[in-house]
């Protein structure tokens, strides 16, 4: 379920508030927000970023970096870990490895990467790579805002790891006018899945 | 099985050792108990710690190498020791290889070789199949840790849906075997039991009701008649999982073996296993197993029924846990000749809390107390009835 508002902002440029809510009208913290602008608009630029292996857990477990960007797999636990992903978007596997023996990892393609680890099968972490020129996470309180944007046509996709929305991705196409600012509220249809229940014990092995 | 053991031994010692770790645990009990005579000591008794075992006892010494080779291969070899007086003091209770190929597609496909456990109870998810919530095992996976063991191959292959966006796994496994002939042996002759002894390989144990013997050997093969299971899971996130097995020696229950003086008993089983977990600490794990073992000897046909269910509850607090579980158990023998046969029922409580103080040291203490009905324990002069407590003070060291 989507609703704009818009109301007269800046001189200039466009702004836009996104609010992601439960079906109960709660607050969705951490969803995915990518907004792609008009025709012409750049993709941001590649960065670096790292994915470390604490305490047989990814950290931090989702991050949404631009196409073209690196990231590194460094391991600080004591055990190896052996990170792989079968996502269409990028394949990779990163063998039985402790601290950071490999090169960073380069993302070409936009779309989502599942990462996990072969030796424990609760390593669980998302990479968003986009093309979009703005994008983040929502806060607390479940919005998150761009500002200075040109007015124009945009496109707008919403994701988080733990939805169960009918399609993969929310998205919706959005009109921005010049010195305008938009709310953009994002309903989901059904509840997030619970919270994974967290780290288990070292010696825990599954039989 | 002692050639696929000496392969894994030859393995371990190759010079292009890539990433090896050794697990070093000492486990000490304190315990006190007014059992019968322990089935390890030809008695019927049910618990592993009788009146005349109690005391200051070794719990488990164990040491476990585990190795990987390459990028997919690993070993494991897991030896125990249970007792100073055991037969093979210091013995192996699994050694198997595992070949784990990245996921493809969402799908993933296990080989194991070797002898392991199968996969079938939810208790045991601890390293060296420990039991994490108690230190007595239900009375099913007792008697799969006495009697059951995979020495042979087993495919696994697991649909990963979480991983692709949906709210399930879901997977098959199944496996060929050999050396499981004696199986059912002892659910037959003492029926069944509750405690964290694991069978060794090369071990033996008590032969009950018979008076001193040198002792019985559980895992040979007889017949040469490969037995086989097939299993399924189903998995919801990280909260629920259903697991089926269904287990069958396949032995041929008229074949004798005289190098141990004992038939292979034909054996097979079904085992349906829930868990379920919530986010604030609590588990619950419920299991049923259900099956027959029959022999055929010159004397007529035999067979025993048995079946069990059980049911935990845990709570964890941080580093503490608490548990407490219910088993039911019985076992019906049929006989084609005189007399006729016997029959057990029972019951068991068992009340645990455990400290994990840090990756090295934990300390547990159990309460148990099991009501049995064994109309075989007229054999032996006792009466058939009996309750058995037995209170367990656990302290263990890992390295």
């Amino acid at each position: 379920m989507l609703a704009l508002a818009a109301w007269a902002g800046g001189a200039g440029a466009a702004a836009l508030v996104v609010k992601v809510a439960k079906p109960d009208g709660r607050p969705v913290a951490g969803a995915v927000v990518l907004l792609h602008g008009p025709p012409g608009s750049k993709s941001s630029a590649p960065a670096t970023f790292i994915v470390d292996q604490v305490n047989q857990t990814f950290t931090p477990d989702l991050i949404v970096i631009p196409v073209g960007s690196t990231v590194t797999f460094p391991n600080s636990d004591s055990v190896s870990h052996q990170v792989y992903s079968f996502s269409p978007t990028k394949r990779f596997q990163l063998p039985l490895y402790r601290g950071t023996p490999y090169p960073p990892v380069t993302f070409a393609n936009p779309g989502i990467v599942t990462l996990g680890c072969n030796i424990h099968d609760d390593m669980i972490a998302y990479l968003v790579v986009t093309d979009a020129e703005w994008f983040g996470r929502t806060a607390q309180d479940g919005s998150w805002t761009a500002s200075n944007l040109p007015a124009g046509d945009f496109r707008i996709e919403v994701w988080h790891p733990r939805m169960r929305e009918s399609t993969d991705v929310i998205e919706r196409p959005l009109k921005l006018e010049a010195a305008l600012s938009g709310r953009l509220d994002v309903q989901l249809t059904r509840s997030l899945r619970p919270e994974p229940l967290g780290v288990k014990p070292r010696s825990w092995s599954d039989y | 099985m002692r050639a696929v053991i000496a392969t894994a031994l030859a393995l371990l010692c190759a010079p292009a050792m890539a990433d090896g770790h050794l697990d070093l645990s000492v486990d000490l009990r304190l315990v006190g108990a007014d059992g019968r005579s322990s089935w390890l000591d030809d008695g019927l008794g049910k618990l592993r710690f009788d009146e005349n075992h109690d005391g200051l006892q070794v719990g488990r010494l164990r040491a476990a190498w585990n190795q990987t080779f390459g990028e997919t291969l690993n070993l494991r070899i897991d030896a125990s020791l249970w007792r100073l007086s055991d037969h093979n003091a210091f013995d192996l209770t699994e050694a198997y290889l595992e070949y784990r190929p990245y996921p493809k597609e969402g799908w993933r496909s296990r080989v194991r070789v070797g002898a392991f456990y199968a996969p079938i109870s939810f208790e045991h998810r601890a390293a060296g199949w420990t039991n994490p919530y108690l230190i007595s095992s239900s009375a099913i996976n007792t008697w799969v840790g006495e009697e059951l063991r995979t020495i042979g191959a087993e495919y696994s292959l697991e649909w990963l849906g979480t991983r692709l966006g949906r709210d399930f796994d879901l997977g098959l496994v199944a496996a060929i075997y050999g050396w499981n002939d004696p199986a059912g042996i002892l659910v037959a002759s003492r029926g069944w039991a509750l405690h964290d002894r694991q069978t060794t390989l090369f071990g033996k144990v008590g032969e009950p009701g018979t008076g001193p013997v040198p002792g019985r050997v559980l895992f040979k093969e007889i017949d040469h008649r490969p037995g086989y299971y097939v299993g399924a899971h189903l998995r919801y996130l990280d909260r629920v999982e259903l697991r089926y097995l269904r287990y069958d020696n396949r032995a041929d229950p008229e074949r004798f073996d005289p190098g141990i003086n004992d038939f292979a008993w034909l054996t097979w089983f079904d085992s349906v296993g829930l868990r379920f977990e919530t986010a604030n600490g609590w588990t619950l794990i419920a299991q049923w197993l259900a099956g027959i073992t029959e022999i055929e000897p010159d004397s007529g046909y035999e067979d025993w029924k048995y079946s069990s269910t059980f049911a935990l509850v845990s709570k964890a607090l941080g580093r503490h846990r608490i548990s407490l579980r219910a088993d039911w158990f019985d076992t019906d023998h049929f006989v084609t000749s005189w007399p006729p046969g016997l029959q057990e029922t029972g019951s068991a409580w068992t009340a645990g809390y455990s400290f994990e103080r840090n990756d090295h040291w934990s300390f547990a203490v159990e309460a148990m107390q099991i009501k049995s009905d064994v109309e075989q324990r007229a054999s032996l002069g006792e009466r058939p009835d009996a309750t058995e407590r037995q209170l367990q003070l656990q302290l263990r060291y890992t390295r």
